[in-house]
């Protein structure tokens, strides 16, 4: 008894669920597999790309795992949409390496698959023999560059700069610092008094902002590989009581960032085209579908937001 | 004295069975993608590594513990194999080493709760902040990845057409399903969950089996970490986060009480392929993943509730 109500209630469950109606066979289903949903940046992609889809007649399904840095679950939903036989799939990688696996299961399915917005690590894609037929995306190295020359500027070439990274090992941080510190550290006059991780989350970001306000007591900007660590750091520096003291200069320009730079808790961020990103991605899967060629590498424009 | 029917000795089970059974037919009727051999290979390799955790999760909770650090665990184990291979440490000793530091921190778990007296949930919830600390402090944070295809064959490989990961649970749960129901270690795990004094007091030595049971634990999860490092060829310092959660799901689904003293290790295996069969048809239908985490905890509740309803009646 107690069992088919049991039974009953998945039932229902799964058919409330299920939004879609039956696909006609001619509409082509692409997916589109993000590393989160809970940042407004891949939301604001999932609308680019949803835009494109419903534009050009095509079916759109974005799946994401729970958590932003769960590789595994991402590759478990490649897996999952393999079996699904999508058309093409659009991923941004929640591991530059560890992505790699689910790449060539797609290429054993003979599906296509255009990574968007990071990077998959080359010598490692390269020695597996695994094949990708686009990256769409920014470049992130010339993004810190922007931002290191900015935060120079700001400082009129003479201060004390933080760091708050990225998740180590995650190639899109990796390159904005890399490009940050391709600018900064020609500067005579700046030193970088700290540079620590908060792993791209926010909380993290307040907390070890906090702590590295704590130790520096004379510190003159940050520079956040990311908006959430960023919009962290403004909270901790409220907390602080040293609101408008320092250079507070993110990346992504999402839509929080851009409040707080209109309000002056920020300075700057360098935006990316998240919703570009989607609806360049649908376009190019489509014309892949359709047999067309697409370049290997989609640049994505940046622009400094102030 | 009751009959003692199948239905009696193994409805909780069976009842688990019908719900696995009732959720595959209908993601049989709502996608043509569901009941294929390809997508059931790929739903039992997704299953395995969840499975194997659970199987120590299993043995336990039915000790009326829980092991909060299975997830730290999994990733130490995963950096010290790791690191071993990128040594040029023969792929044997790699995976001693790695199966080692599972068991080793298991056994401090059960070293801790024995001896220490702590409860099983502080013990383990400090090992899985210790265990996480020390791998980012020898990993500095970074993945270590790229392994020669000798150790690939852990994902890769298949056997009789069936991926070596699903063997692996196969075998896993066949040994465990022989210790909890053959052996002495078997036997006092139930009887330490029903009623700890009386176990103690009957002569059994407790802290040493307690011991194992953890380190049991430990070992599983250092056996998952082989399996998620070949499958992702990377071993990630962050590997393994709130993978305690998914294999106590997949414990209490399969009808384990949380109390201790009962539980069985084919339900275990049936919870954990609900959780799979889900997360898979969830995919499948394109269903979003909010609504995904909604359903999964959906379906933990009511399978608790059904449990309960289902032993008020039996008494």
């Amino acid at each position: 008894m107690k069992r088919t109500v049991f039974v009953l209630l998945i039932v229902s469950a799964l058919f409330s669920c299920q939004r879609q109606g039956s696909e006609s066979a001619s509409v082509p289903v692409i997916a589109l597999v993000m590393k989160t949903l809970n940042n407004p940046f891949f939301i604001e992609m999932q609308e680019g790309a949803q835009a494109a889809a419903t534009a050009l007649q095509a079916k759109l399904l974005v799946q994401a795992p729970e958590r932003e840095l769960d590789v595994e679950k991402q590759m478990q939903i490649i897996e999952n949409l393999i079996q699904r036989k999508v058309a093409a799939i659009c991923v941004t990688p929640s591991g530059s390496k560890e992505i790699i696996p689910a790449i060539i299961k797609a290429n054993q399915a003979g599906i296509p698959i255009l990574v968007v917005d990071t990077r998959v690590d080359s010598a490692a894609l390269a020695e597996a023999g695994a094949q990708i037929a686009t990256f769409i995306g920014s470049d992130n190295f010339d993004g810190g560059r922007m931002a290191g020359r900015m935060i120079i500027e700001k400082l009129g070439g003479k201060g004390n700069i933080a760091i708050l990274e990225g998740v180590p090992g995650h190639e899109t941080g990796d390159s904005r610092l890399r490009g940050f510190h391709h600018e900064v550290d020609k500067a005579a006059g700046i030193s970088i008094v700290a540079s620590q991780t908060a792993n791209f989350e926010r909380d993290q970001g307040y907390s070890v902002f906090q702590n590295i306000l704590e130790s520096q007591q004379k510190l003159d900007a940050v520079f956040a590989c990311n908006d959430m660590m960023a919009l962290g750091a403004v909270e901790a520096i409220a907390a602080a009581n040293r609101g408008g003291q320092i250079v507070v200069v993110g990346f992504d320009a999402i839509t929080d960032a851009r409040e707080a730079i209109k309000n002056g808790a920020m300075t700057a961020s360098i935006a990316q085209n998240p919703r570009d990103m989607g609806k360049i991605a649908i376009e190019n899967a489509l014309h892949l579908i359709k047999g067309e060629s697409i370049p290997e590498y989609i640049p994505v424009k940046i622009d400094l937001i102030q | 004295m009751r009959m003692h029917s199948l239905w009696q000795q193994h409805g909780r089970q069976l009842g688990t069975l019908i719900g696995l059974l009732g959720l595959s037919a209908v993601l049989w009727i709502l996608t043509p993608h569901f009941m294929t051999i390809s997508n059931w290979l790929n739903i039992t390799q997704q299953t395995a590594i969840n499975a194997i955790i659970a199987v120590g999760m299993t043995f336990v909770i039915i000790s009326a513990g829980i092991d909060l650090s299975v997830g730290s665990i999994l990733a130490l184990s995963g950096v010290v194999m790791a690191g071993a291979l990128k040594a040029d440490v023969p792929l044997s000793l790699a995976l001693l080493f790695g199966l080692a530091a599972g068991f080793f921190c298991g056994c401090m778990n059960g070293v801790l709760i024995s001896r220490g007296k702590l409860p099983p949930f502080i013990a383990t919830l400090g090992m899985m902040s210790v265990a996480r600390g020390v791998v980012l402090i020898i990993t500095d944070g970074r993945p270590i990845s790229g392994f020669a295809p000798s150790f690939r064959v852990f994902a890769n490989a298949e056997f009789l057409a069936i991926p070596i990961p699903v063997w692996i649970m196969a075998l896993v749960y066949l040994i465990a399903h022989l210790v909890l129901t053959r052996t002495k270690l078997g036997r006092y795990t139930y009887a330490m969950g029903g009623n700890e004094e009386a176990t103690v007091l009957s002569g059994v030595h407790v802290r040493f089996h307690k011991t194992m049971i953890y380190g049991i634990s430990g070992l599983l999860s250092g056996l998952a970490a082989v399996l998620l490092t070949a499958r992702l060829n990377s071993a990630q310092p962050i590997a393994g986060m709130m993978y305690e959660l998914d294999a106590i799901a997949a414990t209490v689904i399969g009808g384990t009480s949380l109390l201790g003293g009962e539980g069985r290790i084919a339900g275990t295996l049936i919870g954990a392929l609900i959780m799979g069969v889900l997360r898979n048809g969830l995919n499948l239908l394109g269903v979003s993943s909010f609504v995904q985490q909604t359903v999964i905890g959906a379906v933990i509740i009511v399978a608790v509730l059904l449990d309960m309803a289902m032993k008020k009646r039996r008494i």
